[in-house]
């Protein structure tokens, strides 16, 4: 029993500073994720270890390229041996034998084979993953796997190094997210609209009490309640909405103090805009309610199911607001008076909670599924989270690069910010263009930069046309500069790159937080970032 | 780099990295890669298990192992060519000096606590040689260049400290969790397995000198192992708070704690049955009383009786597995049957006082100031600090950068680069202004100001202390006997007191050699200080004083504030007035060092965070 304990507590400690970030939940979606990973240049190579470090299931690499000199000055391969021995080995291979040093509990495996000839070739190769993880590809492969990835519903992410610029772009039909962990997030404590149990406890505390002990010691949500209601009593039944009402309601408080140094006065103080909360549903969560994926049949997903139930639950029981949340932050109490609070809320979340789960199983049994096919976990956190939801939709990249939103791309251009972004844009598919027809990225070659200089202009013009943005011009500085970057994947580029790219994928596979809603572009001249919604 | 003269730079470098933990290994590795070939590495720590998850260039064979040493190694297996020199050494020592210094053309922190990053920061004003900073903190991380009459020093602003608790909140008032931590791990922990002879006010309330006659913590060599252990848990427990509660006083306006006493906590166990799981625990496995017990979640929150259980194995298995670590024991986050001992007798604690319990997982996060640490931040900040390392080596000064990385893409940016400040003309560190010290120069000894302000505020090291030309402290190796022990002798004495009387109006010159750092405090004499406020009984002013982290107890102000900060995060790159208090909002998310009393901060490989109570702070990050 004791070896048990000890063989499933241990892995958990290599883990334990991430377990902090994303929880149980988030490293068991990793441990069951596959990967697959075109190209083992560096950008490759950094997104796989951060992935393979934090203990991603498994991970191929597709590269049917062999060792280089060049990779050695960059990549950081044949880890136990000397460089030479790997020159003219499989690229892929050399890159699986480092990765797989780093965790043994990861699977890795590779293919040697161009990611073009796979995605031209064996298109149902990639429906086996998670996630793909496209690197260096020019924008023709890339069109074509994203075609197939979507088609398969496989997330796509797409990274690209090129000199001190570089790109990542998501893009997967639909991703939704219940643990989106914002920043900041008022607490769900209801003080505007307390129900009958909140009330009727709130009412049992005297909080005039003169007992200075009890007086002190009496919770701010207590407090709140009581002097809303009182408040309301004297205002036809409004709680303080001005801000000279605020500030009045905040007089009211104070005024109930028995001397200055009350900490639970001054929580109450500090805490009475909670009073004054716009009740019902945000934007956000209308927008999800009212989408037309909440109208469920048989495929739908487990999501958009229990955003149905929501739906009913908010015209139902929920008398037009969410399911509580059921925490209570930590704040000046007896402990009596804490406990007793802490369960009456979370009493709340969960008989909210059970009435989710009768919907859902009454729904789940309207669409031909099994009632009990959603697990009561799930639900939970969905309660939980209800006021966080996101659902994220990315265009195809057919769709970005065959019809921009020209609209946008205009305003991108006209903003100081993302002009930068907006012009390495149009210049790395300018690349593409170029060495689609010269065989060759520009600049290159020393000698021919002169002339690859105005080639990669005509290039760009021709995709700004493309666009339908004639017209619109670029940056000249910028034009020689992606000229003189050659192509190179220089490493601290490669590493952020990575880094980004591999944080994009923890954040899809764990369902937590929400992930870059675009094309990110990195400017690494000054260190410049945007997100563009192409 | 994507061009020639930085590629000339680069390789012409000569660069100084301090730290080989999350973001070393990243930067070792992207210097190796972007064309550096000649880097010195100083790192004092050694590899643990949890780095794992993160420093790449470590494997579980190297646990134990000098992190500088194995870096250095790892890396010479892929870039065989380079020269990479590796000092397993803290950055403090000696050996590391303002000529050292002057030798590299950058240096690049990748560093843990504050303390070691001020140091660092004065021998690079002193060498004159520019420094990038770092750190991260989950999926936020940063980078600063430092260059000295450029920019301001890495000290010109203030830096957050951790939030220090009043002595009689620890040993008799705990009122939240983390007071019953840092009673558990720096009280009864030290005294039960650390050093003898430190000072430890764990019996402060024995009502006459009855129980400090002979240590009670002490174990007879013929004890029973239970019988102790059990004796141990009533002492703490049950006595301690007795004793406590007849101070009537204190109780007036305070919920009186219970006594817990063994016999009721496990009334069915007898001794015997206590004694079942040893064998449980044979052989190499790390001992812990998880283990024996067959505890397996250490994110369930463990019952009174489950909490008595732990403590009581946790005792029993120090003494029969690790005997000959006590007496020089301190708690390490990583130490898995530490962190046992302090999370169970931190809840036995937290029951008595009514306070709400924790599980293990959430203990040792509080216990440890555990920071979220994750691979792809600090590869990300590694790439960021070598970009801005080949400007700097480029005198690139115009485009130096400051650059935030956020967690939450704001305003569709991830990263927030802002331009470097000047220097702060009031910073004592890299101006010469002088600071301000309130103190009461009849009652203090010089022991404290150099205790409480020259080395624990102003960072110093290796102090030395003038009245005039009066030498009166002068710290180090190479006294001369008889200056050693007149220093000795002054130290013990009041300020007004001194070979120079130090009173209202007296100049102090304090110096560090090893820092090149020289400054003056102006005295002030005062005799009232507020308890609370002022525990130091001392106000240092005139300096960038760091801001104590402003995290209470209460989520709804958290929340408030945090709302509040991302606005002045978004309003940052449109309005240029507001930068400034960008800098602060995400300095303050930023790492600390230990200066308290009462609690002692562990530091990791990465940056430090502090709050009060991590796990009452699920949304910290934002702070
Ligand atoms: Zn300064």
């Amino acid at each position: 029993m004791a070896a048990a304990a000890v063989a499933v507590a241990e892995p958990k400690t290599k883990y334990d500073r991430q377990l902090r970030i994303w929880g149980d939940q988030g490293q068991a979606a990793l441990e069951k994720a596959s990967i697959c990973l075109l190209n083992s240049g560096p950008t490759g190579t950094e997104a796989l270890k951060n992935l393979v470090l934090g203990g991603i299931g498994s991970v191929t690499v597709v590269d049917g390229s062999k060792v280089e000199p060049s990779d050695l000055g960059n990549n950081f391969l044949c880890n136990s041996r000397v460089n030479k021995e790997c020159l003219g080995q499989s690229r892929a291979q050399s890159v699986c034998s480092f990765l797989q040093e780093l965790n043994d509990a990861v699977k890795v495996k590779y293919v040697e084979e161009s990611p073009g000839t796979m995605i031209d070739t064996n298109p149902s190769f990639f429906s086996q993953f998670t996630v793909v993880i496209a690197t260096q590809l020019p924008e023709s492969s890339l069109l074509k796997l994203d075609g197939i990835c979507r088609a398969a519903d496989i997330v796509l992410v797409a990274a690209r190094s090129y000199g001190l610029t570089g790109l990542v772009r998501v893009s997967v039909k639909e991703h939704c997210v219940i643990e989106s962990k914002p920043d900041h997030f008022l607490d769900d404590l209801r003080l505007h609209n307390p129900w009958t149990e909140l009330k009727q406890f709130a009412k049992s505390i005297d909080i005039c009490d003169k007992d200075p002990v009890v007086h002190k010691h009496t919770p701010y949500i207590v407090i709140l309640v009581r002097l809303a209601e009182k408040w309301a009593d004297a205002h036809d039944g409004k709680l303080p909405s001005t801000r000279q009402e605020k500030r009045e309601f905040k007089d009211l408080i104070r005024a109930h103090m028995l001397n200055v140094d009350e900490e639970n006065y001054k929580e109450a103080v500090e805490s009475s805009y909670k009073v004054s909360v716009t009740p019902g549903i945000s934007t956000e969560i209308r927008q999800i309610i009212d989408d037309s994926s909440s109208e469920v049949n048989l495929s739908s997903s487990d999501f958009w199911v229990l955003v149905a139930a929501l739906k009913e639950f908010i015209a139902n029981e929920g008398n037009g607001d969410l399911p509580l949340e059921g925490t209570i932050p930590d704040m000046t109490s007896q402990t009596e008076y804490y406990v007793s609070l802490q369960k009456i809320y979370q009493a709340k979340a969960e008989t909210d909670c059970l009435a989710m789960e009768h919907r859902v199983k009454n729904i789940l049994k309207r669409i031909g599924r099994h009632p009990d096919s959603i697990s009561r976990a799930y639900i939970k956190t969905f309660c939980k989270n209800a006021r966080k939801l996101r659902v994220c939709r990315y265009r195809s990249m057919e769709e970005e690069f065959n019809a921009p939103v020209i609209s946008e791309v205009q305003k991108y251009f006209a903003d100081e910010d993302s002009c930068f972004a907006m012009n390495f844009y149009i210049l790395l598919r300018a690349v593409d263009r170029l060495a689609a027809n010269y065989s060759r990225l520009p600049g290159i070659f020393d000698s021919e930069i002169d002339e690859d200089v105005p080639r990669l202009k005509v290039a760009a013009v021709s995709v700004l046309s493309d666009m339908g943005l004639n017209g619109t011009s670029l940056s000249e500085d910028l034009v020689t500069e992606v000229c003189r970057f050659a192509g190179a994947e220089i490493h601290p580029v490669a590493a952020f790159i990575g880094g980004v790219a591999s944080q994009e994928v923890i954040k899809l596979v764990t369902k937590q937080f929400v992930p870059l809603m675009g094309t990110f572009i990195f400017n690494g001249i000054d260190l410049k970032s945007q997100v563009l919604a192409l | 780099m994507a061009s020639a003269a930085s590629e000339e730079a680069v390789k012409a470098a000569k660069v100084l990295m301090v730290g080989a933990g999350g973001i070393g290994c990243e930067l070792l590795k992207t210097l190796a890669l972007t064309g550096f070939s000649d880097i010195h590495l100083i790192d004092l720590d050694t590899i643990e298990v949890s780095n794992l998850n993160r420093q790449f260039l470590f494997r579980k064979s190297h646990v134990g192992q000098s992190k500088a040493h194995v870096a250095r190694d790892a890396v010479l297996k892929f870039r065989p060519k380079i020269n990479i020199s590796s000092y397993h050494a803290n950055v403090k020592d000696a050996q590391f000096n303002v000529d050292f210094f002057k030798q590299f053309n950058v240096v690049l922190n990748g560093l843990d606590n504050l303390d070691a990053r001020r140091h660092v920061n004065r021998l690079c004003l002193a060498a004159e040689v520019p420094l990038v900073e770092s750190g991260t903190t989950g999926f936020l991380g940063q980078v600063t260049v430092h260059v000295k009459g450029k920019t301001e020093c890495y000290e010109c602003q203030p830096k957050p400290v951790p939030k220090s608790y009043p002595v009689c909140t620890i040993t008799s008032t705990p009122s939240k969790f983390v007071h019953c931590i840092v009673w558990a791990k720096d009280l009864l922990f030290a005294k039960l397995f650390g050093d003898k002879n430190q000072d430890n006010d764990l019996n402060v309330h024995s009502k006459d000198g009855s129980s400090s006659k002979s240590d009670v913590f002490e174990r007879d060599v013929d004890e029973d192992l239970d019988q102790y252990a059990r004796r141990i848990y009533d002492h703490v427990f049950g006595y301690n708070i007795e004793v406590a509660l007849d101070n009537e006083e204190t109780w007036k306006n305070r919920r009186r704690p219970t006594p817990v006493y063994i016999r009721d906590t496990l009334p069915e166990e007898t001794v015997q049955q206590n004694g079942t799981s040893r064998e449980c625990n044979n052989g190499h496995e790390e001992p812990s009383a998880m283990a024996s017990l067959g505890f397996r979640n250490p994110q369930e929150i463990w019952t009174l009786a489950d909490n008595s259980r732990v403590f009581l194995e946790t005792l029993k298995l120090f003494f029969e597995k690790r005997q000959k670590e006590i007496g020089n024991l301190i708690f390490d986050k990583d130490d898995q049957l530490a962190v046992e001992l302090v999370t169970s007798a931190a809840n036995i604690r937290a029951h008595s006082f009514g306070i709400p319990l924790h599980s293990l997982f959430e203990a040792k996060g509080v216990a440890g100031n555990i920071v979220h640490a994750v691979a792809t931040t600090n590869a990300m900040i590694a790439g960021l600090i070598v970009i801005e390392a080949v400007k700097v080596l480029q005198g690139d000064y115009k485009n130096y950068r400051m650059t935030y990385c956020l967690e939450h893409a704001k305003r569709k940016m991830l990263l927030m680069p802002v331009e470097p400040f000047e220097p702060n003309e009031s910073c004592y560190v890299c101006s010469e202004t002088p600071l301000l010290l309130d103190v009461n120069t009849k009652t203090t000894k010089l022991r404290e100001v150099i205790d409480k302000i020259i080395k624990s505020k102003l960072g110093m090291n290796l102090p030395l202390v003038m009245i005039g030309s009066t030498l009166v402290f002068e710290d180090g190796d190479g006294l001369e006997e008889d200056e050693a022990a007149n220093y000795a002798l002054n130290l013990e004495k009041v300020l007004a007191e001194l070979p120079a009387p130090v009173i209202n109006g007296t100049k102090l010159t304090v110096e560090d050699f090893q820092q090149e750092l020289s400054c003056s405090i102006n005295i002030k004499h005062r005799e009232e200080f507020d308890e609370e406020k002022e525990p130091d009984g001392m106000v240092l002013s005139g300096w960038s004083a760091p801001v104590e982290k402003q995290v209470t107890s209460n989520g709804g102000k958290l929340a408030a504030s945090s709302s509040s900060a991302h606005d002045t995060v978004g309003d940052a790159s449109a309005n240029p007035g507001t930068k400034r208090k960008l800098d602060e909002v995400l300095e303050s998310k930023e790492n600390c060092d230990a200066s308290s009393s009462a609690q002692v901060i562990e530091d990791d490989d990465d940056t430090i965070m502090l709050d009060e109570d991590p796990t009452l702070l699920k949304k910290k990050r934002s702070q």
